[in-house]
């Protein structure tokens, strides 16, 4: 087992495209990180840079406090799970399985025992003489996962391994992939564009936007101390609305726009006045909004319902201020119907403030 | 779900239904694929009856009384051109000298295509389309432009080295491997491309190197393709004759097309000769043909990827 340090990696194309951009992190032994980002953003470059599958234009890599640059993806003591599975067709799952040892000159006896116990941890027993092509996807991600262990590798990579299976097998497959960290008490390195599944497994989160690293923090951190704008909007589902406001000073501090303003409790209003600010973003997140006229400060919209959908437990409430969509969640027992008029609020503490231009979290709750 | 693994669960389906429900329209389509198969063998089906028939008989009947009277059938032809033995000039001479150009060449043009191909496809240096590209070109570059140039290329060589090339198998091979590249490159780049990066990358973490890459993965998914090329190949150097004629000037050793090509000249009609000696030399192509059909499976891919 061994930590990965990422020291200011950069992938450069030959067009001069930054896909990553001084990429600085640290994946503490046996941790399981989330690189997370949308498509494109260069978190499958990073970790495809991470095995040696594609070269480093800039900075470092170290696996287990060794800089690994130079060294051909089969040193790196690492294992890769890809999207596609990348199983090999004409050989039998015991034979997908067995490949990088026999490569590595493992007795056969080891082989053999290292695939049987494999099989067993991950249900493929009875399909060890199978080829993948007479196996269901998530047969086959299985066969992908036991390929990768077999090895013990010193850390485990994943892209996107689960972005090929339906709905109730990512669930059950996401169980089992926690369960395998837990197990094997592996470094684990897991690329997903799915946030859900970055909160529900990692330790730890990095988000990634445009290349460029934008937070790194526990699940809870994320989701609770967003650093900017992207973040907060990126973590959480639904995803947290939106709203330029603008600075009003008479008759206390205030922020305001049409339908919509916050009346600030102190802490806010003397980090804007510091700062100078004319106006501000402010972000709420659906699940922090409740029905209601807000009790003392904090933030209030006034809006007509467009469509309420009906969730079991609560509703989801997609409701037009001014032009501006807002998403609620409230109570299911709270009945609304399209075209009604309601009020919505949100505790100070609920209420995240963002400066507009660099997009910055003003930190000020 | 793959195209294969969808073809598979569909073809049971329809063989069911076939036996269970008489479909006019089915027994339509299959006498007509009946007919138009006899149609295509007729040519084989008649050689092979008159290789089999008395060398008198050929001026005064049909080879079609053979379904009337079969007991006109008789192994003579056969007796006779075989009893020469591998004397040179003979059939089983021509018979050895064919072969000894052609499986070289055959084996030579895939295993080259397929290393080249692994190349263009999965190597990682510059200019690999431009090098494809030029390779392509080479396909339209007739056969009949190169026969002098090599000719004195060879001639050239053998003065500088004092190897013969002209006049010698060697050389025979080495133009029909020249000659055999283009296409071969060209079959094998475009089924290569067709082979998912992800699984060479796998292959690599695991610890492969290019040429266990090549030997372990790339060329057992590439099967079907080095079949296929394998049989163009073959069929085409078994039956050339230019090459041969040109290059093997001066040997005493013939390929099978020079020989069944010499008796059209020296004997003007010996059509026993001919029709038994054709009958010789397509069994090979057809053995080399029925033994790597197999090979010609769809959808070894399956599975590999999603």
């Amino acid at each position: 087992m061994a930590r990965v340090v990422l020291k200011d990696l950069t992938k450069r194309y030959a067009g001069g495209n930054l896909a990553v951009d001084r990429l600085n992190l640290e994946v503490a032994d046996g941790e399981f990180v989330c690189l997370v980002g949308p498509s494109g953003c260069g978190k499958t470059t990073a970790l495809r840079m991470i095995a040696g599958l594609e070269d480093i234009s800039s900075g470092e890599v170290s696996i287990g406090d060794k800089v690994v640059n130079m060294l051909p993806p089969r040193d790196r003591d690492i294992a890769l799970v890809f999207q596609s599975y990348a199983l090999y067709p004409h050989m039998s799952v015991y034979d997908n399985m067995a490949f990088g040892l026999k490569l590595r000159k493992t007795p056969k006896a080891d082989i053999e025992r290292s695939v049987r116990e494999a099989a067993r941890i991950l249900d493929l027993e009875r399909f060890l003489d199978r080829k993948p092509g007479q196996l269901s996807g998530g047969q086959r991600q299985r066969v992908a996962l036991g390929r990768a262990i077999v090895r013990e590798p010193a850390v485990f990579l994943m892209d996107e391994p689960l972005s090929n299976l339906d709905a109730k097998l990512r669930v059950q497959t996401r169980a089992e992939i926690a369960r395998l960290h837990q197990r094997l008490q592996a470094t684990m390195i897991y690329v997903t564009h799915d946030q859900v599944e970055a909160m529900t497994m990692a330790d730890r989160i990095a988000v990634i936007s445009d290349g460029v690293l934008q937070q790194v923090g526990t699940p809870k951190q994320l989701y609770e101390e967003p650093c900017n704008r992207f973040v907060a909007g990126f973590i959480g589902s639904p995803s947290m609305n939106f709203v330029e406001l603008k600075v009003q000073r008479e008759d206390g501090m205030r922020l305001v726009c049409e339908g919509t303003q916050v009346v600030l409790d102190d802490a806010m209003a003397a980090q804007l006045r510091d700062l100078g600010l004319e106006a501000a973003t402010v972000g709420v997140r659906p699940e922090h909004l409740r029905v209601g006229e807000p009790e003392g400060p904090g933030l209030r919209v006034s809006a007509t319902v467009d469509v309420v959908e009906f969730l079991g437990n609560d509703a989801l409430i997609h409701a037009a201020a001014e032009g501006r969509d807002v998403v609620a969640i409230v109570g299911a027992d709270i009945h609304l119907a399209v075209g009604d008029a309601v009020i919505l609020s949100a505790a100070p503490r609920h209420v995240y403030l963002f400066e507009p231009q660099s997009e910055m979290s003003l930190g000020a709750r | 779900m793959s195209v294969a693994e969808a073809a598979g669960l569909a073809i049971p389906v329809r063989r069911r239904r076939l036996s269970i429900h008489f479909r006019p329209s089915r027994l339509v389509l299959n006498v007509v694929l009946v007919l138009v198969a006899i149609f295509w063998l007729v040519p084989t089906i008649s050689l092979t009856v008159i290789s089999f028939r008395p060398e008198g008989l050929f001026g005064i009947s049909g080879w079609w009384t053979v379904l009337t009277a079969p007991s006109q059938l008789t192994i003579q032809n056969y007796e006779t051109l075989l009893s020469t033995g591998f004397a040179t000039g003979g059939i089983l001479d021509s018979l050895v000298t064919t072969a000894a150009i052609t499986v070289p060449a055959t084996i030579l043009v895939t295993v080259l295509s397929s290393l080249a191909a692994y190349s263009l496809v999965f190597g990682r240096w510059r200019g690999r389309t431009a090098v494809f590209l030029v390779i392509v070109a080479l396909l339209v570059v007739p056969v009949q432009v190169a026969l002098i140039p090599v000719a004195q290329l060879y001639d050239a060589f053998g003065n500088l080295t004092g190897l013969k090339l002209f006049g010698s198998l060697p050389g025979v091979i080495i133009f029909h491997v020249a000659f055999g590249l283009p296409f071969g490159v060209f079959l094998m780049r475009n089924f290569y491309t067709g082979i998912p990066k992800d699984l060479l990358e796998a292959g690599r973490i695991d610890g492969a190197g290019e040429w266990t890459l090549f030997r372990r993965v790339v060329m057992p998914l590439g099967l079907p393709a080095a079949a296929s090329l394998a049989i163009f190949q073959f069929i085409w150097v078994w039956n050339d004759l230019l090459v041969g004629l040109v290059f093997l000037g001066g040997n005493p050793h013939h390929t099978l097309t020079i020989f069944l090509f010499s008796q059209t000249r020296t004997l003007a009609a010996n059509y026993w000769v001919i029709s038994t000696g054709a009958m010789i030399s397509i069994i090979v192509p057809l053995a080399i043909f029925f033994s790597f059909q197999r090979y010609f499976v769809r959808g070894v891919l399956a599975g590999a990827v999603k």
